[in-house]
């Protein structure tokens, strides 16, 4: 089996997030990035796979500062990696990256692609329905789960309330995974070392552009006004601050 | 004849039973590898230290009662070695005498005095280990100390029982007081017998030939261990912590034989005394290590011929265990043979950080240290944010020469409890005139703890970052903030071929107010202050007088706490123990202490010189709810200037560029 993880690279959350002045972009120059949480899981569950049936895992880096992230899969445990160059200023949207990964993917014979489940550049979890599009593979999100029987995969999906559901799926086939069977593993410093060694691959892009589906028309920072305040811990304590608060400022 | 030929078959029967009982003390030490460090140079500074060790017991009579007991029972031993080579040499060699050189005079005179010492000395050590029962001998092996005892026992007894009836056959009671005086009661008791001499020469034969049998399989291999373990010690700086051999295809160690041979020394040495027990900050806190119970398990598990018990992580030694040890060193600074506890520990923490087997805050703060450079989580670019507030603009020591480089450190640089103490010392440097720069953000985490929490990849990486970064920068020496800092700077960078002029800011405080570059205005006239000794500053760098100045300088006085200097004790922040939680706690190491300083009568103020022990005991102080009776100041916050408008900031503190010297660095391989 081969296994391709896609790994996106996104704002570091605990930088300071600016935006440009056009209103309509963040301010990347200034920022840290690190990989997409999601998308470890899904490198994880890809080295669990890669444990359990003998598979072949490459990872394809989006992103700025992809290389690094792509040097620890390879620590990790992946085969290969590829990194994707990308426009490093701009937010590539899950659409851009799905059309320009599909010619990896068909290139790599993969049988199996797995990334995360959403970013917060892609809150609605595009890109794995995208790629199963494009690629008319099946395709199925939210998974806390996958391992093979026979030709093909079982795979769980978290649902509401504690459900779990339970399907079998053919290959080849898209997953967006939510969280690896075991959480991601720490790998060492010497493992990175060593694993620098092994060269990352390369690939361009070259997906014609596609016409825009819609249009951004303002970014703005989310409004702070004032936080919350403690009535105290006690029910009587916050039943006379209540009193007092309704007395004097209401 | 017929007596010289049982001696010889008693002794030499005796010897090959000796010699095999030892056969797995002996096979890991050929197994094991060469000790990475110089082992044997330096051979006057090492029989000095025997002499100190031994010869004056200075570790042991730290501890008075043991100690003089031990001085009691160690002086009677060599004294009594004498009797053994006379009760040995008469009969194996016939005509064999000590005579011509007092054998039979004064000889026999110490051997009467010091068999009474050596019995007074034992019955001192019975009350000690049965009646006063320190708890630093919790877990020791108790029957083993009690047969000592009584070999000892009967030896010395033997020894005086064959002495009177010697006297009372043929002899006189010149030079023989005491066994004379037995003679006496024995007469007096109408005890008359001819041949108790013999009887009893060949009980005391015996006992002596049981103790030498029983000794491999006993904590008193110290008495021919411990000379040579001392002499063997690590002379390297105590803040080097051990290099991974170039063979060793991991960093970790997996057996006994990846260990090198004093390693496996150090073992068969331990005496179980129990002065790292006692000294130990995460067994005072209740976590499963004691560093006396590590090395005597480490010990078991590798005279156990079955070798069950590797790898040793894991089969030996619990995990829970390697990762309570905060580092501090209290327990090789207690350890009377220089055992070192520390190396072993972080060598076996080098194996699970391999396997990828840590906890999860040490996870997210490594994770954190490779993608960032600081434990915190914080943004990298924004290391240098604590200058903001400041009325000067701090030098980019990258792009320009500094007189001082300051190496911040990440708690200095980002917890909001310790900027403020951050920016105080900028404002100090700055009103001393020292012309000081930092690195911004091409500073990272020195690697101290993460070397010490065994992640040897990632330190090397932080240490390699940090070294490019101060060698494109032009300065003539460093000051931290940090103790950790200086330690990783001064000792663990010379791992990568780097050398630096390091000193603490505490150091450089000291030395501008001794110059009259800073000067200290006395604000706390008659208050009383204590000190943390932190372990990385006094104990690893020996700096332990710089900040005991400062404080008296402002007019506090100074009572220092019990465990101070050398054996102060750990806040139990450092080797990574910071990221982890207090699973297992049962007193966090930073209340203990806090309450320590409560018992000093009047102390109102607790003084740090360490940015994580003004985070480990504001937040101890808090727990504890005392902060009506001593506040936490680190002694940046202490130090008021002097403002006389009529004394400019004196001149001479400019002069940094005449007092440039050379620097010792060695090209980074």
């Amino acid at each position: 089996m081969r296994i391709l993880v896609i790994l996106r690279m996104m704002p570091d959350p605990a930088s300071e997030l600016e935006l440009n002045e056009d209103g309509l972009t963040l301010d990347r120059e200034w920022l840290d990035f690190k990989l997409n949480d999601f998308d470890d899981q899904a490198l994880e569950e890809a080295i669990l796979l890669k444990e359990a049936t003998g598979a072949e895992v490459t990872a394809v880096g989006v992103g700025e500062g992809s290389r690094r992230t792509l040097q620890m899969a390879l620590a990790r445990g992946a085969d290969r990696a590829i990194e994707v160059e990308t426009d490093p200023d701009a937010m590539i949207c899950s659409r851009t990256i799905a059309k320009g990964i599909v010619k990896i993917i068909r290139d790599e014979n993969a049988d199996l692609v797995l990334t995360g489940v959403q970013t917060p550049e892609d809150l609605y979890g595009q890109l794995a329905p995208y790629l199963a599009a494009f690629l008319d593979w099946p395709s199925l999100s939210g998974t806390s789960h996958a391992a093979l029987s026979g030709n093909s995969l079982s795979v769980a999906q978290e649902r509401g309330g504690g459900r779990t559901a339970n399907y079998e799926i053919a290959l080849p086939a898209v997953l967006g995974v939510q969280t690896a069977s075991k959480a991601p593993r720490y790998v060492s410093g010497s493992k990175l070392r060593e694993a620098a060694k092994t060269p990352i691959e390369s690939a361009e892009i070259e997906a014609p552009p596609l016409a825009p589906s819609g249009q951004l028309v303002e970014l703005a920072a989310p409004q702070s006004n004032g936080g919350g305040i403690s009535l105290g811990s006690t029910a009587d304590e916050a039943a006379a601050r209540l009193i007092d608060i309704l007395a004097t400022e209401a | 004849m017929r007596d010289t030929a049982i001696l010889w078959a008693l002794t030499g029967s005796a010897v090959a039973i000796t010699l095999w009982r030892s056969r797995f003390l002996i096979a890991p030490l050929v197994a094991a590898g060469r000790p990475v460090e110089d082992r044997t140079g330096h051979p006057g500074r090492r029989l000095s230290g025997v002499l100190a060790a031994v010869g004056l017991h200075r570790k042991l009579l730290q501890r008075p009662v043991s100690g003089v007991l031990h001085a009691m029972i160690f002086s009677s031993f060599l004294v009594l070695l004498t009797a053994i080579v006379q009760a040995f040499g008469s009969k194996l060699f016939p005509g064999f005498s000590l005579a011509a050189v007092g054998g039979e005079t004064w000889f026999r005179l110490m051997q009467d005095i010091f068999g009474v010492v050596m019995l007074l000395g034992v019955t001192l050590a019975i009350w000690h280990r049965y009646y006063l029962r320190p708890a630093r001998f919790r877990g020791s092996n108790n029957a083993d100390a009690t047969w000592i005892y009584v070999l000892i026992a009967a030896i010395v007894g033997s020894m005086f029982m064959e002495s009177a009836f010697a006297i009372q056959a043929h002899g006189s009671t010149a030079w023989r007081p005491v066994s004379g005086l037995i003679a006496q009661a024995l007469g007096a008791a109408g005890l008359n017998w001819p041949a108790g001499e013999a009887f009893f020469y060949w009980a005391h034969v015996i006992a002596i030939l049981a103790f030498l049998v029983y000794i491999p399989g006993s904590k008193h291999r110290h008495m021919f261990l411990a000379a040579p373990n001392i002499f063997l010690r690590n002379l390297e700086p105590k803040g080097m912590s051990p290099a991974v051999p170039a063979d060793r295809e991991q960093p970790g160690v997996n057996h006994f034989s990846d260990f090198g041979w004093k390693h496996n020394l150090d073992l068969l040495t331990c005496t179980e005394c129990g002065r790292c027990q006692a000294a130990c900050p995460a067994y005072a806190a209740g976590l499963p290590l004691s560093p006396k119970l590590l090395i005597t398990d480490l010990r078991d598990a590798m005279i156990d011929p079955s070798c069950t018990h590797e790898p040793i992580v894991g089969g030996a030694i619990s995990p829970e265990t390697l990762w309570a040890c905060t580092t501090c060193r209290a327990c090789v600074e207690a350890c009377p043979v220089e055992i070192e506890h520390l190396p072993k520990i972080i060598d076996l923490r080098r194996t699970l950080v391999e396997a990828g087997t840590i906890n999860p805050g040490m996870q997210d703060a490594f994770t954190n240290l490779g993608n960032l450079g600081n434990s915190l989580g914080q943004p990298s670019r924004q290391r240098a944010r604590w200058t903001k507030g400041l009325p000067f603009k701090v030098k980019d020591a990258r792009k320009e020469p500094v007189d001082v480089l300051w190496f911040v450190g990440d708690y200095a640089s980002y917890d909001p409890r310790v900027q403020e103490v951050t920016r105080k010392i900028a404002m100090l440097l700055h009103s001393a005139g020292v012309d000081f720069g930092i690195l911004y953000d091409a500073e990272q985490n020195s690697g101290n703890d993460v070397r010490r929490a065994g992640e040897e990849g990632l330190f090397e990486m932080l240490a390699q970052s940090n070294i490019d970064a101060l060698e494109a920068a032009d300065f003539n020496r460093i000051m931290t903030t940090d103790p950790h800092t200086l330690n990783a700077l001064r000792n663990e960078y010379r791992y990568l071929g780097a050398n630096y002029d390091v000193v603490h800011y505490t150091t450089l405080l000291a030395e501008l107010a001794e110059t009259g570059s800073l000067r200290i205005k006395k604000t706390a006239e008659g208050g009383t202050a204590t000190y943390h000794d932190p372990c990385y500053l006094g104990r690893y760098n020996g700096e332990f007088d710089a900040p005991r100045t400062l404080i008296t300088s402002v007019g506090l006085k100074l009572h220092d706490m019990p465990r101070c200097r050398e054996n102060s004790f750990c806040c139990g922040a450092g080797g990574g123990r910071i990221w982890q939680d207090d699973e297992g706690v049962v007193e966090r190491p930073s209340e203990n202490r806090i309450r320590e300083a409560l018992d000093i009568e009047g102390v109102s103020v607790f003084v740090t010189s360490c940015p994580k022990d003004k985070v480990m005991y504001s937040a101890a102080v808090d727990a504890l709810g005392v902060g009506d009776r001593i506040i936490v100041r680190d002694i940046a916050e202490i130090l008021e200037i002097e403002t006389d408008n009529n004394t400019a900031p004196s001149a001479d503190a400019h002069g940094g560029n005449e007092r440039r010297v050379a620097r010792d660095r060695k090209e980074t391989s």
